[in-house]
């Protein structure tokens, strides 16, 4: 019996997740990513956490944090999530777009999609891969914060509970905020030739896109609405907002990734493979 | 009358304002391998692309077994050797086939016993657990053939599967093609038209993406006149072209290349023509390397 199309792309994301967990390459790149974070988590993110939790009361009307401008650390209940929270909203699109970057260009360029379209439809090549790459980051967000969970358990465990609620806010919260650059990096990808190119393009895309429209909104105040094109464009608001309350800007991610994936579909079914 | 496989009307393809295929329309039928043919820059790859659904064709209609190219419902009964295409290098050759299988519609245990069947078929078995990197050229090429039997497709479209091959692996992949052919039909590009001489019955002839007007048929048994293509040893080639003109039923005798004579005979000539050769070639103490009937393909179709 021929599979359908979920079953097409629960095997395609399945065999990216391959590529990512149970080959040389993909561990190499594992590897990497675990002793990053384990010096972000043993570092930065542990003596902030330390000292955010000595200021509390210490010296009333004075923040140290409110001084260098982040007080929104101060609002979560749980300091070590709210540190890991400032590094994971600008360490997982940054990763997201050098991880992402070849969902399908090399394949394209070797010659290997073509073995795979006999036998599947492009629509579930492009969102196969795209899934499988959202479940690698999704993992690879997890175990993070899974860490950062050790890290406050170690210090108190009575403090289990809140910090569950904590890692399922910025667990879900992360996984948001990267779909559009994952999707943003599929419709890249899906046009360039190498990964290199995709991520170059990324970063010029980014900065230009922001850059021309601020300069718009600036003189024509009703261009601003366009900033919800570009892909991370609430990722300073979501720092300001703590825990669950981060989900009140969970729709710009979402109809980026929308938009984004529309375009992404419409390219690779016109595209010569 | 048997089922016809591939219909293409009107069918148009253009690159950077340059026609790669102009108006092509015909139709074929499932049963021997058919050879497609051309110069460089014909259009066979492209042709082959659009039918393997890689491409779309700038204007016209494609359908195999009924179906546009692409489509699910064409998952397991068409496959294809895309020309210059390489397997993942990240994983075994066993992995990506059996990956394959899985797209295919088979279970795990399936695409297993598939993998290595298609495997063994291109003497290749040993080689399953190696990743596509470490293997030779003519290896990728029958791995990749290997793929395209996987699930025993209807159709399969082999673009250049001996290019750049031995002779050794040459004569694998035509056996490979030879062993298959009674129930998959293939559509073979390439160059090698001793090659396609000895597998397909029917050819098809591209040039300057236009297809030829009619199919050339390898063995024409109706025709009003046949040929005899003899390769001979060093001869004086007048004298043998004047002794053959002689000869009871012959109507023309030419000599395209060095040692090489077509003879061109009534077909309702009473006398066996090619006993009637070698008897001439006897009587003058000449040698021959070779007595063939009919033309090679190549004068066929350029000549």
């Amino acid at each position: 019996m021929r599979p359908g199309f979920f079953n097409h792309l629960l095997l395609i994301s399945q065999f990216e997740l391959k590529r990512a967990f149970a080959t040389p390459r993909g561990l190499l790149s594992m590897l990497t990513f675990a002793v990053v974070w384990y010096f972000i988590l043993l570092y930065p993110l542990r003596f902030t956490a330390d000292l955010l939790v000595e200021e509390k009361g210490v010296i009333k009307g004075f923040s140290f944090f409110d001084f260098i401008g982040f007080h929104s650390l101060q609002n979560w209940t749980i300091p070590e999530f709210a540190v890991f929270w400032h590094f994971a909203l600008i360490l997982f699109p940054l990763l997201s777009i050098m991880l992402a970057a070849d969902q399908t260009c090399s394949d394209r360029e070797r010659g290997t999609l073509r073995f795979i379209l006999l036998r599947t439809s492009r629509d579930c090549l492009f969102f196969g891969r795209f899934t499988g790459m959202m479940l690698i980051q999704t993992l690879l967000i997890s175990a993070a914060a899974f860490g950062t969970l050790a890290l406050v358990l170690y210090r108190d465990t009575a403090l289990f509970s809140p910090a569950l609620s904590n890692l399922s806010a910025v667990t879900v919260n992360l996984v948001l905020a990267i779909l559009p650059f994952t999707a943003m990096m599929a419709v890249l990808s899906a046009r360039v030739k190498s990964a290199r190119q995709a991520t170059t393009w990324a970063v010029l895309i980014w900065t230009f896109l922001a850059g021309i429209i601020s300069i718009l909104a600036y003189y024509l105040p009703a261009f601003s609405v366009l900033k919800y094109l570009v892909p991370g464009y609430q990722l300073s608001d979501l720092a300001q907002l703590s825990e669950w309350r981060t989900l009140q800007l969970a729709h710009i991610p979402l109809l980026q990734s929308l938009i984004l994936l529309a375009f992404g579909r419409w390219i690779m079914a016109r595209q010569p493979l | 009358m048997k089922p016809v496989i591939i219909q293409c009307q009107h069918l148009n393809h253009v690159y950077s304002g340059k026609a790669a295929l102009s108006d092509l329309s015909f139709e074929l039928e499932s049963g021997e391998p058919i050879g497609l043919v051309g110069p460089n820059g014909a259009g066979k790859t492209t042709l082959l692309s659009i039918l393997s659904g890689f491409l779309r064709p700038t204007s016209g209609a494609v359908r195999l077994f009924g179906y546009p190219p692409g489509a699910t419902q064409l998952i397991g009964k068409v496959s294809a050797l895309p020309q210059d295409a390489r397997l993942d290098p990240s994983f075994t050759i066993i992995e990506q086939l059996v990956f394959f299988g899985r797209l295919q519609g088979l279970t795990t245990q399936q695409a297993n016993l598939e993998a290595n069947r298609v495997l063994e078929a291109v003497a290749l078995k040993e080689s399953g657990h190696e990743k596509p990197l470490v293997l030779s050229h003519g290896m990728g090429k029958r791995v990749a053939i290997a793929q395209a039997l996987i699930g025993k497709p209807a159709l399969v479209l082999l673009d250049e599967p001996t290019a750049g091959l031995d002779p050794v692996n040459v004569r694998t992949v035509r056996s490979i093609i030879a062993e298959q052919s009674s129930g998959t039909t293939f559509i073979i590009s390439s160059h090698d038209l001793t090659e396609l001489d000895r597998l397909c019955q029917q050819i098809l002839l591209l040039e300057k993406g236009v297809m030829q007007s009619e199919k050339i048929r390898v063995k024409d048994q109706q025709a009003a006149t046949r040929f005899i293509t003899l390769q001979m040893e060093a001869c004086p080639a007048l004298e043998v072209m004047a002794k053959f003109q002689v000869l009871k039923g012959v109507l023309h005798v030419t000599n395209p290349q060095k040692n090489e004579f077509i003879v061109e005979y009534s077909s309702d000539t009473p006398v066996k023509m090619d006993l009637q050769l070698m008897q001439c070639i006897n009587d003058n103490h000449w040698h021959y390397r070779q007595l063939s009937h009919g033309k090679t393909l190549e004068e066929k179709l350029f000549f």
